[in-house]
């Protein structure tokens, strides 16, 4: 069964359509790129998996489930924006995602919050930005989940520490999960991504297996990005 | 997963609303001190300025309770579950249904415990010997009313049962009037405050219409026959307001449900 189904999935605000008639399945144990320049319709694809929107047309399943309660315990989702209120500590979220997912794995996010010198009863206030950012990554990570959707993961942050970000996906990430990073970084994150998805405007550009990709076009999937979105 | 939902918004909202009502508390006993203090003395004119700002603040802040409840209470719906921690909320997996109760519940708390700091506030800063004599004096007479008639013990229910009823539909307004609000791209406290007031016209108006309906219908005069005595009439009002109530918390709540499933609006 796959992780994530599209039929003719559309969605539209007013008139204006952010996703068009996406037909579109990734298969357990694969890491997606979900790639595209900002307005593509990444996160619309991605909010409509988590429920965060509801389709106008058009179906989307995950492991064979409309979204709702149920697909919610596979889905392991981390939004482009920081959503995590900042009064609470390390400790704090840790109690907060072992309560509602059955998954989560407390002693995997204590020890990954441990190796970066992060205090477990230090409010997240009183945390960098980055810091918190590397917080929700790992409260994210530490579920053993079916489908783990990460929006911009590594947009706004530097080098190093989108080599730490991409680390912890791929050492933490549960096997027989699938994937799907959403972003328009292709060169940082290329190197980890089993298949790429082109979005544009709404519609799916191109889908395929980055090696079958590369090998194709003699190029790599950054530079291919460059040259299907060219302005 | 109501219980988990409660146990979350409950801690959210006592790191904040704890320490108001303490300081209400804490203000009250000082401004106590400050009238005995002033009470027929003299004293240097900076103590004065001193004791007498304190009772204006307990003054200021005893009206301003109340103001103090809705805002916090307010403000952690839409930041909870339509502003950035809402990419958590909503996607925990729990019923729209669940997140809602939690707020409500949590919020109607918060209102029961804000009146009953105010009551206890308003003793506080009058407490004397002489006050918390006839305190005792009145619980007495109190529990003395209840033991005798179970019917008293009835009304009181039902007056609590109503205060209960009226937060929850007072949560239930503000919830759906930012839910509407923030559904759109911009403005949204704005046309969030405008949402809440076309409501409270359209209920006030929906309530005036009823009322006349079944004026007309000659239901009040059948009621009228049968209910004699201050109890039952009493009772006979209870009922109208908490139907009226429940048929405008229903709405509210019909309204927010719909609204963060099917217009969530997050950026």
């Amino acid at each position: 069964m796959p992780t994530l189904k599209c039929t003719a999935l559309t969605k539209s605000y007013g008139r204006v359509k952010a996703l068009e008639d996406v037909d579109l399945t990734v298969e357990p144990g694969r890491v997606v790129g979900l790639l595209g320049p900002n307005g593509s319709g990444k996160t619309t694809l991605i909010k409509l998996a988590n429920g965060l929107l509801t389709p106008t047309s058009g179906k989307i399943l995950i492991n064979g489930l409309e979204p709702g309660i149920e697909s919610k315990k596979t889905i392991s989702y981390l939004p482009e924006r920081p959503g995590l209120p900042d009064w609470m500590s390390s400790a704090d979220l840790t109690g907060f995602y072992g309560d509602f997912y059955a998954d989560f794995d407390p002693a995997a996010a204590r020890d990954m919050l441990s190796r970066l010198g992060i205090d477990m009863k230090s409010k997240l206030k009183h945390l960098s930005k980055g810091s918190r950012e590397k917080v929700q990554l790992i409260m994210v990570m530490s579920r053993k989940a079916g489908l783990y959707l990460l929006d911009e993961p590594i947009g706004g942050v530097d080098p190093a520490a989108r080599d730490y970000i991409l680390g912890t996906i791929i050492s933490n990430y549960n096997p027989n999960a699938s994937v799907i990073i959403s972003t328009h970084l292709i060169a940082d994150v290329e190197k980890v991504l089993d298949d790429v998805i082109f979005i544009n405007h709404g519609r799916i550009v191109l889908a395929s297996p980055a090696d079958e990709l590369r090998e194709k076009q003699g190029k790599s999937v950054d530079s291919i990005f460059r040259e299907v979105f060219k302005c | 997963m109501l219980g988990k939902l409660l146990k979350h918004e409950l801690r959210a909202t006592a790191h904040t609303m704890l320490p108001i009502l303490g300081i209400m508390l804490l203000v009250s006993a000082m401004a106590n001190l400050g009238l005995r203090f002033m009470d027929g003395r003299s004293v240097p004119a900076v103590v004065s300025v001193m004791c007498t700002l304190i009772v204006v603040i307990f003054a200021v802040g005893l009206l301003a309770m109340g103001m103090v409840a809705v805002f916090m209470m307010v403000r952690r719906f839409r930041d909870n579950l339509l502003r950035d921690e809402g990419y958590i909320m909503h996607t925990l997996p729990v019923s729209v249904h669940a997140q809602i109760w939690s707020k409500v519940i949590v919020s109607s708390l918060w209102y029961a415990l804000t009146g009953a700091a105010v009551v206890l506030s308003c003793m506080l800063a009058a407490a004397d010997i002489e006050f918390i004599r006839s305190v005792g004096k009145a619980l007495k007479e109190f529990m003395r009313l209840m033991a005798e008639d179970v019917k008293n013990i009835e009304l009181l229910f039902e007056v609590l049962a109503l205060l209960v009823l009226g937060a929850l539909s007072v949560s239930l307004s503000f919830d759906a009037a930012l839910a509407v609000g923030h559904s759109f791209p911009s403005r949204k406290m704005l046309i969030s405050v405008c949402v809440f007031v076309a409501m409270l016209v359209l209920s006030q108006t929906a309530a005036a219409l009823i009322s006349k309906a079944v004026n007309d219908t000659g239901l009040l005069e059948l009621v009228d026959s049968h209910v004699t005595g201050f109890m039952a009439a009493w009772r006979a009002v209870c009922a109208y307001a908490a139907a009226l109530l429940a048929a405008y918390g229903a709405v509210c709540y019909a309204i927010t449900a719909y609204f963060l499933k099917r217009h969530l609006n997050l950026e």
